[in-house]
């Protein structure tokens, strides 16, 4: 049985479909990019997934729970857990004290959620940084301490929406690290949206190309490079008829 | 058990810190036997009364972001609640004052699941609204005295009278405040850490990734917005006692609402100390100005010019207040 099933998906913002018709079901222990141009509803299907926007149409079940109709926190208490593309922090928790809120769903004991946080922190090699304000830290080390926080709260699957984007090559190459430490370490079935392409081609198993609010293509990263609706997504239809003889 | 523990757990405090606080218990365990007027006693009863109605909005103001001006409709229910026992039912405080905070308690549910699901400024005008309408509503009660109010008469009582709380001398006052001072700086030591704690400190930065971090945010404003009035409700019950006479317009009134949340914002919104810093700012100022100026024609609105310059000032240079600014000095310092 596939961990998560998304059937027929549809998300309307007024006039505006910006899910439409999406299906698609991801098996335990996958890794799955979401690819797409701008505005082709990744971060949006992410917030219906996680119970964040009300779904128009369409069925999401997580685990065997239909969590179609489920807010936001029962969504994360199922084990579904998510970071953000911007993350706006007011400045008032410290980096350990993050990853604690994350520990606090699965705890009542704050000396609990302490020690776990410490020993995510230590795996995700953060632990100096402990004492920091999250504001004060770089762009990397932040979205790696998001990660970290969505981790505390042991999920079975972790949606990472663009954690990549806006590093330079070297922090890219430690994201990467914490993506696959989460994945094949910590055994969390992992979805990513990203427009890092040697990330996202590198770490996925499996790719999905949303484009206009529909899915245009699934399959291995490979396939998905060589996928003539996917080049003219990315590159515009005249880019694939001037150049359909090197395609073919 | 851990909750115990973490109450009297303060060592992640600087030695500074706790040195400066165990000065200041020893001075407040010992002030009455220093020479006083009756007048300084009374600024210090005000100056506990007022930390611990800080303190109660801290926990949903300052960690949790909610700027809550209706405290007022709290104190009222308490004291009115421990006024109209005693006198009606001769009822003792010990008795009263419980009975009072669930009635506070079980208003603030009524009112805060509504009103939490506005945000911000709304939330904030919403519940100046409620508090007023509390109050108008307590004028026309004749059962609780409508707008005359309600007087305890301590003759009826042969004081000291630990049970109704009904002394002559001040200085028993001042005791049974300052025991409740300490209980509520352990209650808040522990909260600040608890569970219920970092979800409202969560909230407050975020609540989209608080929700996505398994956070039911309504119920956690609520449950908190419970506890502040239980805080300010207990206090209110004791300025029945201590003050005697209550009236809709002394004991529930804007100006004492904002009072709280102003003390709390001025010493650092959030902090565990703030409020008792901000309450130790404010309290003697008003008591002073209002015998210092308020006598002479004219001056009689100065306090609350006073109190629109502090609000400025605090907005603009540092809005976590005077414990924000020390904060920021010490992490300026560490680096």
């Amino acid at each position: 049985m596939a961990l998560l099933e998304v059937h027929s998906l549809h998300k309307d913002f007024g006039g505006l479909k910006a899910n439409d018709d999406i299906s698609f079901n991801m098996e335990e222990g996958e890794l799955m990019g979401l690819i797409g141009p701008n505005g082709a509803g990744k971060t949006t299907l992410f917030n219906c997934i996680a119970g964040l926007h009300p779904v128009t149409s369409g069925q999401i079940i997580f685990g065997g729970h239909d969590i179609t109709k489920f807010t936001a926190h029962e969504v994360a208490r199922l084990g579904l857990a998510r970071t953000f593309q911007v993350y706006v922090a007011s400045g008032d928790l410290t980096v350990v004290e993050n990853v604690m809120v994350g520990c606090f769903m699965r705890t009542r004991a704050s000396s609990q959620a302490k020690a776990r946080a410490e020993q995510i922190l230590k795996d995700f090699k953060l632990l100096d940084l402990s004492d920091y304000l999250l504001i004060e830290l770089p762009v990397a080390a932040q979205k790696r301490v998001t990660m970290a926080t969505a981790v505390g709260t042991a999920p079975k699957m972790l949606l990472l929406d663009e954690v990549a984007a806006g590093l330079n090559p070297s922090e890219i190459e430690e994201i990467m690290a914490t993506i696959r430490h989460i994945h094949n370490d910590l055994e969390i079935t992992v979805m990513l949206i990203e427009h890092v392409m040697e990330l996202v081609m590198k770490i996925s198993d499996r790719l999905i190309v949303l484009d206009s609010g529909r899915k245009i293509a699934e399959g291995t990263p490979n396939n998905v490079a060589k996928d003539t609706n996917v080049i003219k997504a990315y590159l515009g239809e005249r880019y694939v008829q001037e150049h359909a003889a090197e395609l073919a | 058990m851990e909750a115990l523990r973490n109450a009297f757990d303060f060592s992640d405090f600087p030695r500074l810190d706790l040195t400066i606080a165990a000065v200041v218990a020893l001075f407040l365990l010992t002030f009455p036997a220093f020479p006083h007027s009756a007048f300084a006693m009374a600024t210090m009863i005000q100056f506990l009364m007022f930390s611990l109605y800080g303190m109660g909005w801290n926990t949903i103001g300052g960690y949790g972001g909610q700027v809550d001006l209706g405290k007022a409709q709290y104190v009222g229910i308490g004291a009115y609640t421990t006024a109209v026992m005693l006198i009606r039912w001769d009822i003792p405080f010990w008795v009263s004052m419980p009975i009072g905070m669930c009635f506070a308690v079980i208003w603030s549910f009524i009112i805060g699941y509504p009103l939490f699901r506005l945000k911000g400024h709304y939330f904030a005008i919403a519940t100046i609204a409620t508090s007023l309408v509390l109050k108008d509503l307590f004028e026309v009660w004749g059962f609780v005295g409508a707008a005359m109010g309600l007087e305890i008469s301590p003759i009826k009582y042969s004081p000291p009278d630990f049970l109704r709380l009904i002394f002559k001398e001040d200085i028993y006052y001042y005791y049974v405040i300052l025991g409740f001072f300490f209980l509520g700086i352990l209650y808040v030591n522990w909260f600040r850490r608890s569970r219920l704690g970092f979800q409202l400190r969560a909230i407050k930065n975020n609540e989209e990734v608080a929700r996505s971090l398994g956070i039911n945010v309504h119920w956690a404003k609520i449950k908190t917005y419970a506890i502040a009035t239980a805080f300010v409700s207990l206090v209110g019950s004791f300025h029945a006692c201590y003050i005697k006479n209550i009236e809709p317009e002394d004991t529930m009134s804007l100006d004492i609402s904002i009072l709280i949340a102003l003390m709390a914002m001025l010493g650092g919104a959030g902090s565990l100390w703030g409020p008792i810093i901000g309450a130790s700012v404010l309290i003697p100022l008003k008591s002073y100005l209002k015998e210092w100026l308020g006598a002479q024609a004219g001056l009689i609105g100065i306090d609350l010019i006073i109190y629109g310059g502090i609000i400025m000032l605090v907005s603009a240079v540092e809005p976590r207040g005077i414990w924000g600014i020390v904060e920021k000095v010490r992490r300026r310092k560490r680096r």
